[in-house]
Formats: C-alpha cells, sequence, structure tokens
C-alpha cells in the first residue's frame, strides 16, 4: 500500500506537475518533448528487462518482453526522427521527474519476489501507461510544433492505449488467482 | 555522361522488351488454363494497433499481403492455427495465398487486442 501510494505519488506529479509547471507559458518544446518520450519509453524497457528476469507468471513475462520489444521500436523512430531534426533533446522538470519515477520503481521492484513482484509490476505499468496517456493528449500532443514529431505522439498512442487494455487484463487474472 | 547512361539504357532496353513479351504470354498462356491471368492481390495495413480492412473478402487461390507500418513487430495467426506469419517486423510485409474456403478469424499473438477476419470464397 506504501509502495502504490509512492507510485502514484510520483506519477500525479508527472502528470499534473507538468501541466502546472507549464500552465502559465506555453507547453514543453519540441526538444523538451522529445527528452519527455524518449525517456518515458526508456524507463519501462527498463522495467521490463528486470521483469522479464525476475517475474513469475508466464503471462507477466511475456508481456513484459511484449513493453521492451515495443517501446525499443518507438524509442528507435524518435531517435532516428530526432537526429533528422537536427533536434537536441533537452531535459525538463518532466524528462526528470519520470526517470525519478522510473529508478525508484525498479529499486522497489528489486526488493520483491514471486506473486508480490507481479503485482507491483503489472499495478505499475497500468499506472504508467494511464499517466503516459494523460500526458500524451493532454501536454504532449497539443504542444508539439514540429509536424512530424507530432505525427510520431499521434502514432504512438494506440500503442500505449493496447498496452494499458494488457495490463489491466493481466492484472485482472492475477488478483482472480489470488496474487 | 547522362547520354551515355541513357544510351546504355537504351540499350538494354532493346534486349529486355522481347524478354519481358515472352515471359508474359508464357504467363498469360499458363494462367488462361485454370485461373484469371492476374490473381488479385489484397493488401491489409497493419498500423496503429489494427488491421485495416478488419474484414477482408477474397477468393481462393488470391494473395493477401500484410503491411507492417507500425514501429514494433505484430504476427498475424489464424485463430485456427491455419495461418501464422511469426514475428513480422516494423516495415516488413508477410504474403500468405488463400488456398483453402472459409472464415478465418485471426489477431496479433504479441497484441491480444488486435483482431481481424478473412472471407474466403
Amino acid at each position: 500500500m506504501k509502495f502504490m501510494t509512492a507510485l502514484s505519488l510520483t506519477l500525479v506529479v508527472f502528470v499534473f506537475g507538468a501541466a502546472a509547471a507549464w500552465a502559465q507559458g506555453a507547453g514543453p518544446t519540441d526538444p523538451q518533448i522529445a527528452a519527455i518520450v524518449v525517456t518515458a519509453n526508456q524507463v519501462d524497457i527498463d522495467a521490463g528487462k528486470l521483469a522479464k528476469s525476475k517475474a513469475h507468471a508466464p503471462q507477466v513475462k511475456e508481456f513484459a518482453q511484449r513493453m521492451i520489444t515495443d517501446h525499443s521500436g518507438v524509442n528507435k523512430s524518435a531517435t532516428e526522427l530526432v537526429q533528422k531534426l537536427h533536434v537536441t533533446p533537452e531535459p525538463s522538470s518532466t524528462s526528470e521527474s519520470l526517470q525519478k519515477g522510473g529508478d525508484e520503481n525498479i529499486a522497489k521492484l528489486k526488493t520483491l519476489s514471486g506473486a508480490a513482484f507481479d503485482k507491483a509490476y503489472i499495478d505499475h505499468e497500468v499506472a504508467y501507461h494511464e499517466a503516459v496517456l494523460n500526458a500524451l493528449d493532454k501536454t504532449l500532443i497539443p504542444s508539439a510544433q514540429n509536424a512530424e514529431l507530432k505525427a510520431l505522439l499521434v502514432k504512438v498512442r494506440p500503442a500505449f492505449v493496447a498496452h494499458l487494455d494488457m495490463a489491466k487484463q493481466i492484472q485482472g487474472e492475477l488478483s482472480k488467482s489470488g496474487a | 555522361m547522362p547520354s551515355v547512361v541513357g544510351l546504355t539504357l537504351r540499350g538494354w532496353r532493346r534486349w529486355l522488351w522481347p524478354a519481358a513479351l515472352l515471359l508474359s504470354s508464357g504467363d498469360i498462356a499458363a494462367a488462361d488454363a485454370k485461373h484469371p491471368a492476374q490473381a488479385a492481390v489484397h493488401t491489409v495495413i497493419i498500423e496503429n494497433m489494427q488491421f485495416n480492412p478488419g474484414v477482408l473478402q477474397v477468393h481462393h487461390g488470391e494473395r493477401i499481403v500484410w503491411v507492417n507500418k507500425d514501429l514494433f513487430p505484430h504476427t498475424v495467426t489464424a485463430t485456427s492455427h491455419a495461418f501464422d506469419s511469426g514475428s513480422i517486423a516494423a516495415n516488413s510485409s508477410w504474403t500468405y495465398v488463400a488456398s483453402k474456403a472459409g472464415e478465418y478469424a485471426y489477431g496479433c499473438t504479441f497484441h491480444p487486442t488486435m483482431k481481424g477476419v478473412i472471407k474466403v470464397q
């Protein structure tokens, strides 16, 4: 419960903190959006790598592999686009809080094992994908200036929706099996 | 320099045209027997975590090409296991010849939310 509270707080800070930080002026710049996208994908790849080796249930392991593959594909395209556009990703409070949240998640997951690990990992995946979708819709897509960067954000959105559905499905299965 | 290239290309074309004609007339002769001269090729685009069109009607013997325009791999896997593409990488495609009549529900084994149907007449 303590873990969930800390986790939710991090994600709440990510979404609403970002919105508040940009509420008065314009939204994040394209270089800041680029850094947010790359960081958001990378923290989920890192969590996936840990879960692939530590998860207990087969469907959780499979999900972890899918996160590694899909988010790596998105980051490859994001990196290629950023190079093509000559945009240098620029850290912001949002990308930093994402990284911090990712690091804390991994530190916490490392202390868990078995069914408790599976539940904590999947719970975080649900909250994470919800938070990123929220950020995409409310901040990132509306703020992106470059048409190709905006198009990439729009293109990756359905993957986050599908991942969220998949994570919720597994969350339901785990709770039924008493995990 | 470009004129030299042009000449060379033209020279090649002179040789290639009769060969191409021979090939295509052979194809038509062979195709006349049982199948239409050009069996239709259908394309299903995989993009935004969807198969488009979601439902596709084809005649048996026709080709279906699935083109993956997403940024990561997908599969085209029949629920009945009548066909299974295995992993189709981003920007790659997979071709299947619909050989047997029937209705085939399929999906992506990587992303269970993705579903499609092939109706083979």
